[in-house]
């Protein structure tokens, strides 16, 4: 029910804390997740560690790789002059995640630790091919996105470190990104179903040269739909290429049946979110690119 | 349980509190400072009747622990406007009727003040994506949008109305 | 008939907004008094079950724990409205998941919560009632052993788990079937829905060194919980006062006794005021949401599109005690005879038992489930029969002077012109403009609910006045229409009007903020306050100024006359000094309604007082993959017989849709083995600023004779028609026929695959 509350000035502060609490302490960042889980009782951390003096957390760099800090909000994000364009799956999927209160300290990096499989902005990021970078006791180290999360709640994450951020490689030439999702409101939901894609076409601007598909809410992490992937690259994306895409991600996803909606529908929204997301990157690639 | 000493800001005046490091600021204000003006509903950050300006950004006071407002501006319903006075969004939503049980009200008064002060010249689409967070059961929000574009005009046609709270 | 009015009939902002907006106005919830103790309610996680043993030894141990109570510690009374047939503790058996076990009062909430934590529960489980069909199987477990044995109104229809069936004759349906051309048999279900007001329920509680209990809670009936209460405790109602510091939305979730009684008894044990505040969970596992229902009509109908007959029935799940379940199964009958000439009627409403929380009223209680399925079927009739569904209904509807469906005579009926009016506004005679977009209307009629108000009014010696009621302003404004048909009697200016309210020990006697009644009863109660006024001012005013009574007059606060004038502060100043001030108590009852007693049986609510006409329609586009519903426009055309204050009225309409749309679309209370999936706000979906369009009001204004001004209730009905208009409309732009709310995108993109397929 109740906890010590700490406040370390320092990423090295932080990770001692960290390590010493282990499974007995959280860091709290947004507590848009973590509050809630302490309020319904299924979290109960002898140890709160904010992570909102820990400077270096907040950063946004554009440079080379782009790198999100874990501590970036989402209203951050969709505010990124740079996120406006190409990357504009980003903001898609970060404008969607609950209201303007929550999202004016909702982060990056506790949306990835919290390892939800609907987590709007991480099905963007696994799009984009993200690359995480966590640092406990024994150093820093980089762990693909694709994978971090192993069950709901669950990833590969130590207790004793704390990730700092995720980063993904410059956008190609020719690529655009897109998000929609699905939910019962238009606002407030967390998503039935997500889908993020980044397209990249070839230089007739005719053909997939290389797509990356990213599933949210229909398995029990964010997931690759690798087989979409597979059967697009190459190919003329008409619309029946990208339905087709849609019924194989539908049959590659996993969903569950819950109070929020059927696995049956769930598996229909990847079938007709998929091409409506592609059908998006095209557009704007074409826009961009004429 | 140890308590903590914390110095708050609120509607710029120092408030010192001791209170157990996982109380949320929602439970400080309205239990140990009095300041009933924020509501308590969900506790889950999914109504937004504990709609507070933290730094000048719209957060929900129930996920927010008082300890990590140490030292930082916090704006309430009780500080938009002097005693006596109405900040032009009190007086637009009492105008257009946008008040009935009035429990959402002072944060949604709240949201849409922060949403106006970074966007003076909303459109109705924009407003309504500001109040999102916001629920509202009585009045189906179309007064409450009205109020708020209608607030937005006020303010721009006389910035000064304002700038007394701002200035806090 | 125009009515040259001052006050009334104009759009003046609510007297209480500024409090509202600035943060200062008190609600229950904000309620605190020096010492208090938190206090909360342990409750069962099976939904049925033998309580074997509750130890709450270690409890009581736990620092700051100042009182534990289980059932031996309360008086044992079996309270309820209708049927009394709940305990305020479980005593041995345990009826739903989510029912109170045990009390606890603490020093702090945290401490209150640990305590909750550290009782330990020990029961066997029972075979639940899950839902209606189980609950009326042959051999079905009851819910009750007991039932017969309870006490109840005599009036009910109850056998084992029904705890009532409602009925309405007429006429002969066998014959009318037989005169049919088409029968239409169709079925529909609806989920429960939370009233979904923002402030939890709440209650203060504090006694006296005199033996008197005074609650400070946010309920909606304060006389009703006084009289409840005083028998839970055991006590003469003197005993008891409520007092209703303010509301933050009730919607008839908070009619029936809330946390007054769990406050009361800790505060008794402790000594000390006790608050008892819901959490979100409690309110969506325990509290008093809408009944879901099943709805079977059979409608007989002539190839030209005559109603011939209809034989419906409505199964309400009251859940484990009657509650409000008997009363909304009777007025269910009414609204499944719909506003229509239908001579023969075999209509039927029963409420049900089973081991969920005990449902309530939810504005216009009945009213969404029953036209949901009526209004649903008269499209599947239209279209059966190649008619325009806005044909069918003006072909059908009641017509001023002609008979409800128990044998009332109606008077001024709006309904012809509120179908049209809200039809043209939606642009009608183009209902489908293209491929996936498609119009619906539905109507429908309510009542205005009688009970009697009393007001005492006072001039103050500034010439100011005080209106004193017993009812409770709950958001609807309908104190303000009350003060504005006082001060429009009265010739003073609103803002010289303070109202005092809804406090049993000093206001008097209101049936309280019920069914669409506030305005229109206390208002009644108003004029009649000041018509007892005028004479005592007349009267004082004559001796002062030396003015035969009949040559004076009251205008703007004053009495003139010849030439002379007081102001209504001087006289008030010379009662004060010679007579005890210038004080009236006014009163109204709203006169019954005849009807045909041969008509009914079991029936508690046989006729609609004062009753209203409304229309809603719904242009929208559904997406033919995802299913996804997006509203363009939404009208309502509502008859509010005379518009006291127009964008008050406006402000029902707008949020009694936004309501309606809820359920129609978004909102439900999903049960899994007898208990709740979704038991929080992030599962529990209400509209929010997106999900809401615009609604285009439009005021029908037909009289009553009995209202103030003519008005009738106007609060309840707007949230009504929404299911029916929007699956109306979303058969008219899909070909698809949703019988099941809510309508989500999923029944909906699920059933047009089927069709596809």
């Amino acid at each position: 029910m109740t906890f010590d509350y700490h406040e370390p000035t320092s990423l090295r502060e932080a990770i001692e804390l960290g390590a010493r609490f282990g499974v007995d302490g959280r860091f709290l960042a947004g507590g848009t997740d973590l509050m809630v889980q302490i309020h319904r009782g299924r979290l109960n951390p002898r140890h709160v560690v904010s992570l909102q003096c820990v400077p270096g957390l907040d950063a946004i760099e554009v440079d080379g790789a782009i790198s999100l800090g874990a501590r970036v909000t989402h209203r951050r994000i969709e505010t990124t002059t740079d996120f406006q364009g190409a990357l504009r799956a980003l903001v898609e999927g970060a404008e969607v995640v609950g209201g303007h209160q929550v999202r004016n300290v909702a982060t990056v990096g506790g949306n990835i630790v919290n390892a939800s499989p609907a987590a709007d902005v991480v099905v963007v990021l696994l799009a984009l091919e993200a690359r995480l970078t966590s640092l406990g006791p024994a150093g820093e180290r980089t762990i693909a996105l694709d994978g971090f999360g192993t069950a709901p709640g669950v990833t590969v994450l130590r207790p004793n470190e704390l990730l700092t951020r995720a980063s993904f490689p410059r956008l190609a030439p020719r690529t655009a990104t897109a998000f929609l999702k699905a939910g019962r409101r238009r606002a407030m939901e967390i998503s039935i179903a997500c889908v993020a894609a980044r397209l990249t076409l070839d230089a007739a601007l005719e053909r997939c040269q290389d797509v990356r598909i990213a599933l949210g809410a229909v398995a029990p992490t964010a997931m690759r739909a690798r087989s979409a992937e597979r059967y697009l690259e190459g190919r003329p994306l008409t619309d029946e290429v990208t339905r087709e895409a849609g019924r194989i991600a539908a049959t590659e996803c996993r969903p569950i049946g819950d109070v929020r909606a059927s696995a049956r529908y769930r598996a229909l929204l990847v079938a007709t979110l998929v091409p409506r997301v592609l059908a998006r990157c095209l557009e704007r690639i074409r826009f961009h690119t004429s | 349980m140890t308590r903590i000493p914390l110095s708050l800001i609120i509607n710029g005046q120092t408030h010192e509190v001791l209170a157990e490091p996982h109380r949320t600021l929602l439970d400080v204000l309205r239990t140990d400072l009095g300041l009933i003006g924020t509501k308590e509903n969900c506790l889950e950050a999914e109504c937004g009747v504990c709609t507070v300006l933290l730094e000048g950004a719209a957060v929900n006071a129930c996920i927010l622990l008082a300890a990590q407002c140490q030292g930082r501006a916090i704006l309430t319903i009780e500080g938009l406007a002097a005693p006596g006075q109405l900040h032009p969004l009190q007086q637009a939503f009492i105008d257009h009727g946008a008040v009935q049980c009035g429990y959402c009200i002072p944060g949604m008064i709240l949201a849409a003040k922060a949403y106006l002060d970074e966007n003076p010249e909303p459109d109705e689409n924009g407003v309504r994506e500001a109040l999102a967070g916001n629920l509202c059961r009585c009045t189906g929000y179309q007064r409450i949008i009205e109020a708020t574009l209608s607030a937005a005009r006020a303010l721009r046609a006389s910035p000064s109305s304002a700038c007394r709270e701002t200035a806090r | 008939m125009t009515q040259v009015t001052r006050i009334v009939g104009r759009s003046v902002p609510r007297m209480d907004a500024p409090g509202k907006v600035t943060g200062t106005a008190l609600y229950a919830a904000d309620f605190a008094l020096p010492g208090m103790l938190y206090g909360r309610v342990l409750r069962s996680h099976e939904p049925h079950a033998r309580l074997v043993r509750l130890d709450t030894s270690r409890a009581a141990r736990l620092p700051g724990v100042r009182a534990v109570i289980t059932a031996p510690d309360v008086p044992d009374v079996r309270y309820g409205g209708s049927v009394k047939d709940e305990r305020v503790l479980a005593r041995d058996r345990i009826r739903f998941a989510g029912q109170p076990l045990a009390a606890v009062a603490a020093t702090s909430p945290d401490a209150a919560a640990a305590a909750l934590a550290a009782i330990e529960v020990v029961c066997e489980p029972l075979v639940p009632v899950l839902d209606v069909a189980a609950a009326l199987a042959p051999g079905a477990p009851l819910v009750h052993e007991a039932w017969a044995s309870y006490t109840a109104l005599p009036i009910l229809h109850r056998d084992r788990n029904v705890c009532n069936r409602a009925r309405i004759v007429v006429g002969d349906v066998e014959r009318g079937f037989v005169e049919a051309d088409r029968i239409f048999e169709n079925r529909f279900t609806t989920s429960s829905v939370h009233q979904g007001y923002t402030e939890p329920r709440a209650a203060v509680a504090q006694w006296d060194s005199s033996g008197l209990v005074t609650v400070w809670s946010n309920t909606q009936l304060p006389f009703e919980i006084q009289t409840t209460l005083a028998e839970i405790l055991q006590l003469p109602p003197s005993k008891v006062r409520i007092i209703v510091p303010g509301i933050g939305g009730g919607f008839g979730g908070k009619l029936r006794i809330g946390m007054e009684h769990f406050a009361a008894l800790l505060a008794m044990r402790t000594g000390r005021p006790v608050k008892v505040m819901t959490t979100s969970e409690e309110e969506l596992t325990a509290a008093y949401p809408r009944q879901p229902a099943i709805v079977e009509v059979k409608t007989g109908v002539t190839n030209d599109g005559r109603l011939t007959a209809r034989e419906a029935r409505l199964w309400f799940d009251t859940g484990a005690f009657a509650g409000s379940g008997p009363g909304v199964a009777s007025v269910a009958t009414l609204m499944l005879a719909g506003p229509y000439r239908i001579p023969n009627l075999l209509l039927e409403g029963f409420a049900v038992y089973t081991n969920k929380t005990n449902f309530g009223s939810f504005r216009a209680p009945s009213g969404p489930q029953a036209n949901f399925a009526v209004e649903s079927q008269m499209d599947i009739i239209a279209d059966a029969l190649g008619l325009d569904p806005l044909e069918l209904r003006l072909k059908n509807i009641v017509r001023e002077g002609e008979e409800g469906p128990t044998g009332q005579v109606l008077t001024a009926v709006g309904l012809e012109e509120c179908l049209r009016r809200a039809a043209d506004a939606i642009g009608w005679r183009d209902r489908r403009p293209r491929a996936g977009r498609g119009k619906g209307i539905a109507c429908g009629w309510w009542t205005t609910t009688g009970g009697s108000s009393g007001v005492y009014v006072k001039i103050n010696p500034d010439g100011t006045v005080a209106l004193n009621t017993g009812a409770a302003e709950i958001g609807t404004a309908a104190l303000t229409g009350a003060a504005q048909v006082l001060a429009e009697d009265l010739g003073v200016q609103l803002a010289d009007i303070n109202v005092v309210s809804a406090d049993t020990l000093s206001t008097p006697y209101d049936f309280g903020a019920q069914g669409s009644r506030t305005a229109f009863a206390v208002g009644n109660a108003c004029r009649a306050a000041v018509a007892d006024l005028k004479r005592q001012i007349l009267a004082l005013a004559s001796k002062h100024l030396g003015v035969e009574e009949h040559a004076l007059a009251l205008r703007e606060g004053s009495v003139v006359g010849e030439g002379k004038r007081t102001t209504l502060g001087e006289l008030a100043r010379i009662s004060q000094a010679s007579g005890g001030g210038l004080i009236a108590h006014g009163t109204f009852v709203a006169p019954p309604t005849p009807y045909d007693a041969k008509r009914v049986e079991g029936h508690v609510y046989p006729a609609f007082h004062s009753p209203s006409f409304h229309a809603h329609a719904a242009d929208l586009s559904v997406d033919a993959e995802t299913g996804e519903i997006t509203i363009h426009r939404y009208v309502v055309a509502q008859d509010v017989g005379f518009a006291v204050n127009p964008a008050a009225i406006e402000g029902q309409i707008e949020g009694g849709v936004a309501q309606g749309l809820g359920q129609a679309l978004s909102e439900e209370i999903v049960y899994e083995n007898g208990r709740v999936l979704n038991a929080n706000l992030t599962d529990y979906k209400m509209p929010t600023t997106l999900d809401v369009p615009r609604v285009e009001s439009i005021l029908v204004q037909h009289p009553t004779l009995v209202g103030p001004f003519g008005a009738k209730g106007v609060g309840e009905p707007p949230n009504i028609e929404p299911p029916a208009a929007i699956a109306n409309a979303v058969a008219s732009a899909t070909g698809v026929r949703i019988t099941t709310l809510p309508i989500t995108a999923e029944k909906v993109a699920l059933a047009l695959r089927a069709r596809a397929t």
